[in-house]
């Protein structure tokens, strides 16, 4: 190569890999307003559905002051009936997204898991909509104070295998029915 | 973040969750530089290196995209990161470490192409980890996949010479014994600190 | 260019899994259900054949030193927007795969392609290469998926069939589940991985056989 290391070449170098990247930032922007608004829809759907699943009545409106438990505590929507508060507590692999709702004497009405990366057969029935997810998440309904499963003292029973992810889920619950008690 | 829970974080990233026995991240040098034990442990420390770099470069990068409005970016930003951060890490040590960069230099750029290092960078941004911990888990991270190279390599090199059926020879070999290695390290996957 | 050739390489001979032992994080972590096989099997095919077009539409263009930064770029480029799109529209199994969409930047079968192929042949070629590598990447997810579901879980069609739980085969209790977990990924994987080496040596013995008799 004749022209190597010549601040020409350098510069051509350079601007070829800027031309490519900029090509590539402006197609991602194009992609990106049309798939945003639709995200953000299913999103929006998604917490609706979830808090509707465990709040009865549906919200009157989002509380903005709330103790968050240390972090676990992301959102708090106020209805009628109670409270649905979404948490995030750390599953086997990485947060989990679930919808907790609590009566106003301090009750679970029930939970919902709205996103989670959990194994799939083992952690993930605590989300599937199968007989067995069912009958894990409506264990909690009801309980009120401080929730664990069986092999730590608790009542709940976990799900085969996936003793992490149940625990998650109890941390979780538990941190909803802490902040609902610090709301009064 | 409590001194507790910067511990469970080391020891998830380095037992419990390990990068390569448990989440998958980093299986291609993981089958390809494990034949020998002294070039796993390098590949091994030179993964860590740019494993913790990258974390702290894209916590910053990722602040900035988020700032702009452009979070949509990542995945781009932080190959880019990486790439480049591989390439200076290998221009620095070729002139000021030379002893190291021996050692190191053949692995360096597979690096970039590693999924543990972009793995461990997005788990970071998924998790909302604060720099501090992002670093650690990243350095952690690379740990873990140091330990597990290092003893599968230790493994293989003594597997490699058994007698074994024709059609297993090799990778099918390899893997399952990486199998049973998995199988060890989920003993640990009870184990937590809080 | 010859491209049942091509096809042949990408689903046997030069399979990227079961032969160049490529992409093999994802091959490992999410063959844990059909659909999850099919999935990830489609995203990357689609990556693969529109960076192989592009990077071999530019190759003239860009210059040596930076090719592999600049194909990373482009391929980083198609990922994101296959991830884009499977959140606004496909958002079941982008949750499935979570991290492992944008992880297929560094799917080393989609790099390989661009280095190995790409970037020494024209357009169509690449664009067939591309498919066939593919085609032979999602034939060996799905194996991986059907046997790894099945041992597991006990079911076929996990996440697609039968309202999303797949068809029992096994009943409850009998399938180990820790072939569904890391364990059972590497072992399965293991296990085929022979399996197709007595295969493709059976096939090679009676090719040879059959030279012989002529």
């Amino acid at each position: 190569m004749k022209t190597e290391n010549t601040a020409l070449y350098i510069l051509r170098l350079a601007l070829t890999l800027f031309i490519i990247a900029a090509v590539v930032a402006a197609a991602l922007a194009g992609v990106n307003s049309i798939t945003k608004p639709v995200i953000d829809q299913l999103n929006a759907e998604k917490t609706q559905k979830a808090i509707e699943a465990v709040l009865p009545g549906g919200f009157d409106e989002e509380l903005a002051n709330f103790d968050n438990q240390g972090g676990l505590v992301s959102k708090v929507y106020k209805g009628a009936n109670g409270y649905a508060l979404e948490v995030l507590p750390s599953g086997f692999d990485n947060t989990i997204t679930m919808m907790v709702g609590v009566d106003t004497e301090g009750k679970v009405l029930g939970i919902s898991i709205v996103s989670h990366t959990e194994t799939a057969g083992l952690g993930a029935v605590a989300a599937a909509q199968t007989s067995a997810g069912e009958a894990f998440r409506g264990q909690f309904v009801g309980q009120s104070g401080s929730v664990g499963v069986t092999k730590d003292g608790g009542t709940l029973d976990a799900i085969t295998g996936a003793t992490i992810t149940s625990r998650a889920i109890c941390v979780g619950v538990n941190a909803a029915l802490a902040c609902v008690a610090g709301l009064g | 973040m409590t001194a507790n829970a910067i511990l469970g974080i080391i020891i998830a990233a380095l037992l419990s969750q390990n990068f390569i026995l448990v989440k998958f991240y980093g299986i291609c040098p993981f089958m390809g530089v494990s034949k020998k034990i002294d070039t796993a442990l390098g590949m091994g420390m030179a993964v860590t290196f740019v494993m913790a770099l990258a974390s702290a470069a894209c916590f910053v990068v990722n602040k900035l995209l988020v700032a702009l409005g452009l979070s949509y970016m990542q995945t781009v930003a932080f190959i880019l990161v990486i790439a480049s951060i591989v390439q200076v890490v290998e221009m620095f040590l070729k002139k000021a470490v030379p002893a190291l960069y021996k050692a190191l230099g053949v692995f360096l750029p597979l690096i970039t192409t590693n999924c543990a290092v972009l793995g461990v960078v997005l788990v970071n941004v998924q998790n909302n980890y604060n720099f501090l911990i992002s670093v650690i888990n990243g350095a952690a991270g690379g740990l873990g996949f140091t330990l597990a190279i290092v003893l599968f390599a230790s493994v293989r090199e003594r597997v490699d010479k058994a007698e074994s059926p024709e059609s297993f020879k090799g990778y099918p070999l390899a893997l399952i014994a990486a199998g049973f290695l998995a199988l060890a390290f989920m003993g640990f996957s009870g184990l937590s600190i809080s | 260019m010859n491209f049942k050739k091509q096809f042949k390489d990408g689903l046997l001979d030069k399979n990227p899994v079961f032969v160049q032992l490529l992409g093999m994080c994802s091959t490992l972590a999410i063959t844990t259900s059909l659909f999850n096989g099919i999935g990830m099997g489609l995203a990357v095919t689609i990556i693969t054949i529109c960076s192989n077009v592009l990077i071999s539409a530019l190759r003239k263009v860009i210059p040596n030193q930076i090719r592999i930064a600049a194909y990373i770029t482009i391929i980083a480029g198609f990922v994101t927007v296959v991830d884009l799109l499977l959140k606004a529209y496909i958002p079941a199994l982008s949750e499935s795969l979570g991290v492992f969409i944008p992880l297929i930047v560094v799917n080393c079968m989609v790099l390989g392609r661009a280095e190995a192929f790409a970037s020494k042949n024209g357009v169509l070629a690449s664009a067939v290469d591309g498919l066939c590598q593919g085609i032979g990447y999602t034939v060996a997810l799905v194996i991986v998926c059907v046997v790894r579901e099945f041992l597991g879980s006990g079911t076929f069609g996990g996440g697609l069939l039968n309202g999303g739980e797949g068809i029992r085969i096994l009943p409850e209790g009998v399938p180990a589940m820790q072939m569904v977990m890391p364990v059972g990924g590497f072992l399965a994987m293991g296990c085929i991985l022979a399996g197709f080496q007595y295969m493709t040596r059976k096939m090679e013995n009676a090719r040879k056989d059959k030279e012989a008799a002529k």
